[in-house]
């Protein structure tokens, strides 16, 4: 039976390339998300652990006090060479090319040479106070001086002149990009307001092992809150801390890779059951010569498991292909990805061979049974041109109405109480529903539309509407592929866009203005105008201030705000209100403060004017008051703060630079907060998120249109003896081109359609059992982005049919008499 | 003994330049050097406009392929073919087609109708291929022929064997082509069946004027023509007129001895 199986897969190889293929998109996927995974965390653990290279015990504390007291007793332990406290502080300086100051991150480096640990680019480490080593994120060179401001731990500020000695390479770290870095020795850290030391690093002397100096630290600190690690593990844990979100990307990816196989394990069912059932007659005749029924199906599974294990191992090789790709494009174009060189853990490589091996076995067990049923008689009957039959239909309908109406149930449920743990499982269950139904929906929606086609396609179009509908079965389990990729895909989008406009309304109240400029002290009254001058900004408001006796006597500071300026620039007045005339927009505080109750009323008092207002209460930092009422109260008042708001496409950066440039000039004390920039955070991370997650679900519509195709060119193969009849009758190539690109485009049309119905449905109910919870929700319908998958499904489907199309175009009239 | 009236083959060609169908030193050979097979090694011959002409010949004496050839369906290796003034080695596959679908009729031994047409449809199919609107009059009149009137909206798993060749037969006649080709038509169909259909292939060459060439191996069934061919090893070997089950049994047991 061996021979059999491995001639059979010889003569059907041709077949049998678009299951292998969809293995090989499904392992592939899966590999190179593994391997993307630990190549990104081999290249965090080798940026961030830099610091704990040379370190052999790490001391870290609980509370992050006390570990400068520890550093003598270290020192004079027998198996330690060196010990080194770290020591960290903010500080802000007013970097070469730049006007406004910069917030950059302070760190000491060690005196002992075994525990430097930067990689210098350029110059050499600090050794004095006075001198610094830099970050390439700051974009200063050797030899640069400049000011540099520090604050100390009561908050009183210090400003020195450091000069640059060095440059150093942080390599893949993540956080290199975010702010830039400054070292100086830990004399110049304490002096720039380092109280106490992050941690302390312990070289051991040579010839001890790692283990040994934890151990005798950890021995000699055991009275203390400390913990000792290895540099490694220190490492690790450093790594894990900054990757843990690439964890849950990994989580993401291997959901989406388990969508991919689970389309393939369809595809490659669909092919085995139509190669099976070509070969109705040549297995009957194995049974006939006296092959047993076990034979019979051993055989049929050996070829799956042989092609599963041939196609993994392409796919395995695909997936690790594609992440060194995708690795030597995110190193090359400076992503903040971290990935730099390739890890391939062995786990990928297994996981990949075991999955795509098992999914196919496992697609090609029902078809290998229906084999055995094959009675050796059927070798002597003439070919059988019936359609299949669909069997089991009762059982399929039972189950997917048992599965389908409780799962709606349940997310409905979960829809109400916004509880999205409620609606996963009734939506992976009412999936399941819909996926069995899909056997028996599927066809007669075609067959509707197809009647739709038959009268736009001539006869084309009428063939191929009854040759889409003749195998319901086949059809159905072509269309269910890609009915799964495109109803995830449609959820997904739907959900981003919903999750994006709820999350935009909710930013919006969060953060009502984009840029705020707070002076030091008056402004010089040309900064508003140069301000809303910046190109982004499109609206600018000047917010007036002035200290006046508030009700309890004491003093207080109060804005005056311009409603026709400020009402452009809000985003939102959900939590700031604009005070009308005779109103005051008081902060939380003053409800306890001063025991006004909103509607209340409430008196200020300057230089013997007094004025009486109507309490509201908002986000406000101080008592904000119409601009007019302030300049009446107290005439004294100046502009000491403007709100920005930034075109919405304008680079928010970029603006926000060139803002903080043009205060830092006028004012050297200028306070610049982006708002803006917080919000276009969060927008550009969901579309980059949505960008992602189409692009995965997009392997797995890839995947079944790879089944669309598949399954016309099968189709081809098994009318063969027909369309030689049609060309013998007088259809002429072209109109059987025709033929079988309206059959795809049915098949794949429909399924499309279907998908994006059932995916905005799941898209809807997911974001309103997810965001329920979260006050209010926005739905939005993306139609362009929905609209153009149907589209592309389509178009897609058809493509599919090229191929096969060319095959049945060759086939030659006589094929119908000579069969 | 009845003695066969034999001609010498291609000497008719010319004073048959009237032809419906015919062809000139058609050949057609499969594979090349030592292993080539020679289907058809030089044949002349013509079909006159309503005559009811039957092919015969041993297994492998290259009927079919003659067939084939004579419609359009296959190319020949060297010779021509011409259908009426249009000759069809010259033509490109669209063109055939086009010819196929308009002046060409087959009637074929299995797999004669499409699955998922009912028989109205699968009648009408080429003129529809064509563009064509058929003649209403003329599609009752052949359907009645045929008995096919209460069996227009099945379908052909629906039908039986011999009406299944009915559908066919009223297909390839509705465009009253300029000759209707069948292929074994009685091939899969019981004799009463097979009788049948020979019947009404007769009677369309006998009252319509239809030209009809039939390729068969059945010599009850070449009884029904006007005129047999009779092949061998690809060659034309002899011919009869109004033959007989008989006449037409020892014609080929000539050949064969």
């Amino acid at each position: 039976m061996r021979a059999v199986t491995l001639a059979s897969i010889r003569a059907h190889l041709p077949r049998l390339i678009a299951s292998t293929l969809a293995i090989v998109i499904a392992v592939g996927f899966v590999v190179a998300t593994l391997v993307l995974n630990e190549t990104s965390r081999a290249t965090v653990l080798d940026a961030v652990g830099a610091p704990y290279v040379g370190a052999d015990a790490v001391v870290t504390s609980d509370d992050g006090t006390g570990l400068d007291d520890e550093l003598d007793r270290i020192a004079a332990l027998d198996g330690v060479a060196a010990v080194d406290a770290t020591w960290e502080s903010g500080v802000q300086a007013l970097l070469p090319g730049r006007t406004g100051q910069q917030y950059l991150l302070a760190e000491s480096v060690a005196d002992a040479p075994a525990l430097r640990w930067q990689v210098v680019a350029d110059g050499e480490l600090p050794d004095a106070p006075g001198e610094i080593a830099v970050s390439e994120r700051t974009g200063a060179a050797v030899g640069d001086t400049f000011p540099l401001t520090s604050f100390a731990p009561d908050g009183t500020e210090r400003s020195s002149s450091v000069t640059v000695t060095g440059v150093v390479d942080l390599g893949g770290d993540p956080t290199s990009g975010i702010y830039g870095r400054v070292w100086g020795t830990a004399e110049q850290l304490r002096a720039w307001g380092a109280v106490d030391p992050t941690e302390l690093r312990v070289a051991g002397a040579d010839g001890v092992p790692a283990g040994d100096v934890v151990q005798q630290v950890g021995a000699a600190l055991a009275d203390r809150q400390v913990l000792v690690r290895t540099g490694t593990e220190q490492a690790e844990v450093e790594a894990a801390r900054l990757t843990g979100d690439t964890m849950a990307l990994t989580a993401v990816l291997l959901v989406f890779a388990t969508v991919a196989v689970l389309v393939a394990g369809l595809v490659i069912a669909n092919t085995f059951a139509v190669l099976l059932a070509q070969r109705t007659r040549e297995l009957a005749l194995l049974r006939c010569v006296g092959a047993t029924a076990r034979q019979v199906r051993r055989s049929v599974l050996g070829e799956a498991a042989l092609t599963g294990l041939a196609a993994s191992a392409l796919g395995v090789l695909a997936g690790i292909g594609l992440a060194a790709g995708v690795s030597a494009v995110a190193e090359a174009a400076d992503s903040p990805v971290p990935l730099s060189g390739l890890s391939v853990p062995l786990v990928a490589v297994v996981a990949g061979l075991a999955v795509g091996t098992a999914t196919t076995l496992l697609a090609a067990l029902a078809p290998a049974r229906g084999a055995t049923k094959v009675a050796p008689l059927a070798a002597l009957r003439p070919v059988d041109p019936e359609p299949l039959r669909s069997r089991g239909g009762v059982l399929r309908l039972v189950l997917g109405l048992l599965l389908l109406v409780p799962g709606v149930l349940l997310m409905g449920v979960g829809v109400a109480l916004a509880d999205v743990l409620i609606a996963l499982p009734g939506g992976a269950l009412s999936f399941l529903g819909v996926v069995l139904l899909a056997q028996r929906a599927v066809p007669p929606v075609v067959g509707a539309v197809g009647r739709l086609a038959a009268r736009l396609g001539g006869v084309p179009g009428r063939l191929a509407a009854g040759n889409a509908t003749r195998n319901p079965r086949r059809t159905a389990a072509t269309a269910t592929a890609l009915l799964i990729g495109v109803t995830l895909t449609t959820a997904m989008v739907v959900g981003a866009a919903s999750t994006r406009a709820t999350a935009q309304a909710g930013l919006a109240a969060q953060y009502p203005t984009d840029v705020i400029v707070q002076g030091d002290g008056t402004m010089p009254a040309s900064l508003p105008g140069r301000l809303a001058e910046v190109d982004g900004v499109v609206a600018a408001s000047s917010l007036t201030a002035a200290t006046v006796t508030g009700p309890d006597g004491e003093e207080t500071g109060v804005s005056g705000l311009d409603a026709a300026t400020a009402a452009p620039v809000l985003r939102s007045t959900g939590d700031v209100p604009i005070p009308a005339a005779g109103e005051v927009v008081l902060p939380w505080w003053a409800d306890s403060s001063w025991g006004i109750p909103a509607g209340g009323d409430v008196t200020f008092t300057a230089g013997g004017r007094t004025a009486t207002l109507t309490a509201l209460y908002g986000d406000v930092e101080r008592p904000t008051l119409p601009v007019a009422e302030l300049a009446a109260l107290a005439p004294e008042a100046a502009v000491d703060t403007v709100w920005l708001r930034l075109a919405d496409d304008a680079d928010h950066t970029d603006v926000i630079d060139q803002v903080t440039d043009i205060a830092g000039a006028a004012m050297p004390f200028a306070f610049v907060t982006g708002m803006a920039n917080e919000r276009a955070a969060i927008d550009s991370v969901l579309d980059v998120l949505l960008l992602v997650v189409t692009g995965l679900l997009g392997v797995a519509v890839v995947i079944a249109l790879i089944g669309v195709g598949n399954t016309l060119a099968l189709s081809v193969v098994e009318r063969r003896q027909e369309n030689g009849l049609l060309r013998a009758l007088g259809l002429t190539r072209t109109q059987l081109r025709g033929l079988l690109a309206w059959e795809s485009a049915l098949v794949a049309g429909v399924a499309a359609l279907l998908g994006v119905l059932l995916g905005s449905f799941y898209g809807l109910v997911g974001v309103a059992s997810v965001l329920g919870s979260y006050g209010e929700l926005v739905l939005s319908m993306p139609w362009l982005q929905v609209g153009a998958i149907v589209l592309v499904a389509t178009v897609a489907g058809l493509l599919a049919s090229v191929l096969p199309a060319r095959r049945a175009a060759r086939t030659p009239p006589v094929a119908a008499i000579a069969g | 003994m009845p003695v066969p009236v034999m001609t010498v083959p291609g000497e008719q060609s010319e004073s048959l330049s009237g032809a419906a169908v015919r062809a000139a030193g058609l050949r057609k050979t499969y594979g090349g050097g030592e292993t080539a097979v020679h289907a058809l090694a030089g044949v002349d011959v013509a079909f006159a406009r309503g005559e009811f002409t039957a092919i015969m010949g041993p297994s492998g004496s290259g009927k079919s392929t003659l067939m084939h050839c004579l419609a359009g369906l296959d190319a020949a290796t060297a010779g021509q073919v011409w259908l009426g003034d249009t000759e069809l080695t010259s033509l490109r596959d669209d063109q055939l087609t086009a010819l196929r679908r308009q002046r060409i009729g087959f009637v074929f031994q299995a797999f004669n109708l499409l699955p998922v047409l009912p028989a109205r449809e699968n009648i009408v199919l080429p003129m529809q291929l064509a563009g064509q609107r058929p003649d209403p009059v003329w599609f009752d009149d052949v359907v009645a022929r045929l008995g096919l009137r209460e069996r227009l909206g099945h379908r052909p798993h629906e039908l039986s064997g011999g009406q299944q060749q009915r559908v066919a037969i009223a297909r390839a006649l509705l465009p009253r082509p300029d000759v209707v080709f069948a292929d074994e038509p009685t091939g899969n169909l019981d004799s009463r069946s097979g009788a049948e259909v020979l019947g009404l292939l007769r009677s369309s060459v006998k009252e319509t004027g239809q030209t009809v060439v039939m390729v068969t191996h059945d010599p009850s069934a070449a009884a029904y023509a006007d005129r047999v061919v009779l092949l061998a090893d690809g060659r034309l070997a002899g011919e009869l007129t109004d033959p007989t089950a008989a006449s037409v049994l020892d014609a080929l047991r000539d050949l064969g001895a």
